[in-house]
């Protein structure tokens, strides 16, 4: 990746320019949620969820995203999927504009791109047997026969480490770890390009976690899938991602090589995340945020993480919202202080 | 660990649920010590008994099919008699539980009542156990929430907990529990839900507390990154058994039972394990668990001998025990 021209005067996103086609690109994306006309009484101020977000994600490349409850992270990813609509930017995907699709061509392009949720059971239809779920996707997407989509979706459970005999089962029947394995064996029914898995392992206790990790890492490298890995746990991310995004109150705040961005941290939030993490570092040496994530309805001035960064200083606050500079190749940080050693 | 100084000694502990399908048996023989100012960490995957321990400390099974089958939970009380909880009236407990032992949930939202403001909530965990009368109690409110970080307390007294954050409402809930000053704090999981920087900060303000008031704690968590940061000592669960225990810092560096091994292995440590080790196969059957060692179907050092008979917990040094019969012989 590489960055080019920054954006016209006045906007802090960066435009990002590579030699190679991207498969999913993601130009100055912005979200708002609520605002708009009242029927009665004054317009209420908008929620900007996601503000001016630029990305992109190559074939076959795994983009972690972190950040606190409320960064916008979840939200990304469904704008990226267009399940929601985006309020300004566009969303490319294998050169096709997403963003401006009409709802029908739509439907028949989700396919290419796949969700795979925290939970499992909520997304799985408790009513519908593994196998017939299973078999929506593959007659729906993939246009087989009900008779071949069977031994399609046998299939599809033996790539996730389940067996035959699971097709007749409800999800209640399954444990949780196995739950997400069908919840995956669903999302590559359509045979996608693009994952967005959302915190797909934070519910699962760590040795189950681990199975589902390797398994993910297993089929993206099989299959030459794209995957957006969101997360709040920075030590599954390290171990999955090829490339790490920080989000805070929907904006940016550094992206980098994943080597680079935990050997080297350049934002201040990216090193108070990293040392946050219990035994990163001893209680009394570690950096702390003060209070909490302000709400994005109110977002501080200049730098949004300022009235928690321990190196704010006045400037911080001045001069608009600081620019994604790139400090290194393909390290970018949203941080208007160099003399930092984080 | 002398008893004098202990708080609370749990000892051979069975919390058995009787269900349509079977027994399963929870707590199976527990036995565990806590003293004054100490913070002991129950580490252990979902199932394995670590919440209902705590529970049954509590004495808050009454309305589940859980039941206390055996062994006795003695608590050194205020006045430096030890009473066996286990034994104790419905009355009897209630008037501890709340002021000597207090407890911590993972969700704050559903202990706190919604249609009450924090500060009624607090002064009511004030006023069961205290004589004062409404403005002091109030006044103490407000003290108690300055005590855990909470900014603006005048103001925020007043709020209900939807107007708060998970972080606001979990120190709202250590507020509630520290209320009557208790000499053991049982944290289930109390940052579980909490993002990083919030669990970060809320950790820092337990073990805070804890200084100052001389409290014990027990921290029940499934996090062993946590319990370094946390604990004096740790009790590893697996199977409603304690198969390791003993010092925090010994334990996590050279664990001497092949679970906590795996459990620390499979933990992702960022660069250090690009790929990640699974413990192999599944959690038992809660009912049936395997004959002899509970963990010998998924342990990679298995033989004959640990399928034959139920290991005992043998000591490693002065307070470190494990339920292994190989672990001089293995190398973890």
């Amino acid at each position: 990746m590489t960055l080019g021209a920054t954006m016209p005067s006045g906007s802090s996103a960066a435009v990002i320019v590579s030699e190679s086609t991207p498969l999913v690109s993601a130009r100055a994306l912005t979200k708002d949620f609520g605002g708009g006309g009242r029927l009665l009484g004054p317009a209420e101020k908008p929620l900007r969820a996601i503000a001016q977000v630029s990305l992109e994600i190559q074939c076959g490349e795994v983009l972690g995203v972190v950040g606190e409850s409320g960064s916008g992270k979840s939200t990304l990813g469904r704008l990226l999927l267009r399940l929601i609509q985006p309020t300004e930017g566009t969303i490319i995907f294998d050169g096709q504009d997403v963003s401006a699709m009409a709802p029908r061509e739509l439907r028949r392009f989700r396919r290419h791109m796949q969700m795979i949720f925290q939970d499992p059971y909520a997304s799985l239809n408790a009513r519908m047997t593994v196998g017939d779920a299973l078999t929506e996707s593959l007659t729906m997407h993939r246009g087989l026969k009900r008779s071949d989509a069977k031994d399609a979706a046998a299939a599809l459970l033996a790539q996730v480490g389940l067996t035959r005999e699971h097709l007749a089962r409800y999800p209640r029947a399954f444990s949780g770890g196995q739950r997400q394995r069908v919840a995956i064996a669903r999302a590559l029914a359509s045979q996608p390009r693009f994952i967005v898995a959302d915190e797909p392992v934070s519910a699962l206790d760590v040795s189950i976690q681990a199975e589902v990790i390797n398994l993910l890492q297993d089929l993206q490298r099989e299959l030459g899938l794209s995957l957006m890995f969101i997360s709040h746990d920075l030590s599954v991310v390290e171990v999955i991602a090829e490339r790490v995004m920080v989000l805070y109150l929907g904006r940016i705040m550094e992206t980098a090589p994943t080597e680079a961005l935990f050997s080297r941290p350049a934002h201040p939030y990216t090193a108070i995340l990293m040392q946050a993490a219990p035994s990163a570092r001893r209680a009394s040496e570690r950096l702390l945020a003060t209070g909490e994530i302000p709400s994005p309805r109110n977002p501080p001035s200049g730098c949004v993480f300022r009235t928690r960064c321990p190196f704010a200083i006045q400037a911080c606050g001045e001069g608009g919202r600081p620019a994604l500079r790139e400090i290194a190749p393909g390290h970018f940080k949203a941080c208007i202080r160099d003399d930092l050693a984080l | 660990m002398a008893f004098c100084e202990a708080v609370l000694r749990i000892e051979d502990l069975r919390t058995y649920f009787h269900t349509d399908a079977g027994v399963v048996r929870a707590v199976n023989g527990v036995t565990l010590t806590v003293a004054e100012g100490e913070t002991l960490a129950i580490v252990g995957e979902s199932g394995s008994g670590k919440s209902v321990t705590g529970l049954t400390v509590m004495r808050l099974l009454a309305r589940t099919p859980g039941r206390v089958e055996g062994g006795s939970i003695r608590f050194r009380g205020r006045d430096g008699n030890v009473i066996d909880l286990l034994s104790l009236s419905e009355e009897g407990m209630a008037a501890i539980r709340g002021r000597d032992i207090a407890m911590i949930f993972q969700d704050p939202m559903s202990s706190l009542n919604p249609v009450f403001s924090v500060g009624d909530q607090i002064a009511e965990s004030i006023r069961i156990h205290r004589r004062a009368t409404r403005q002091d109690a109030r006044a103490q409110a407000i003290d108690l929430l300055r005590q855990v970080g909470i900014t603006d307390p005048e103001q925020r007294v007043d709020d209900y907990p939807h107007q708060l954050s998970g972080g606001m409402r979990q120190r709202v809930m250590i507020a509630i529990a520290l209320a009557c000053d208790p000499k053991l704090l049982i944290a289930d999981e109390p940052t579980t839900a909490l993002d990083v920087t919030i669990q970060a900060q809320i950790i820092a303000l337990l073990k805070r507390l804890q200084r100052e008031r001389n409290m014990a704690m027990i921290f029940v968590t499934h996090d062993l990154k946590l319990v370094e940061e946390i604990a004096d000592h740790v009790a590893v669960m697996y199977a409603s058994q304690i198969v390791e225990q003993g010092p925090a810092a010994e334990i996590l560096s050279r664990p001497r039972h092949p679970y906590t091994r795996a459990l620390l292995d499979c933990t992702p440590h960022g660069a250090r394990n690009r790929r990640l080790s699974p413990i192999p196969g599944s959690l038992p059957n809660p009912i049936a668990p395997p004959q002899g060692c509970r963990f010998h179907p998924r342990c990679r050092f298995a033989k004959e001998a640990c399928v034959a008979g139920e290991p005992r917990l043998e000591t490693v040094s002065a307070n470190h025990v494990t339920r292994c019969i190989r672990w001089r012989e293995i190398d973890l």
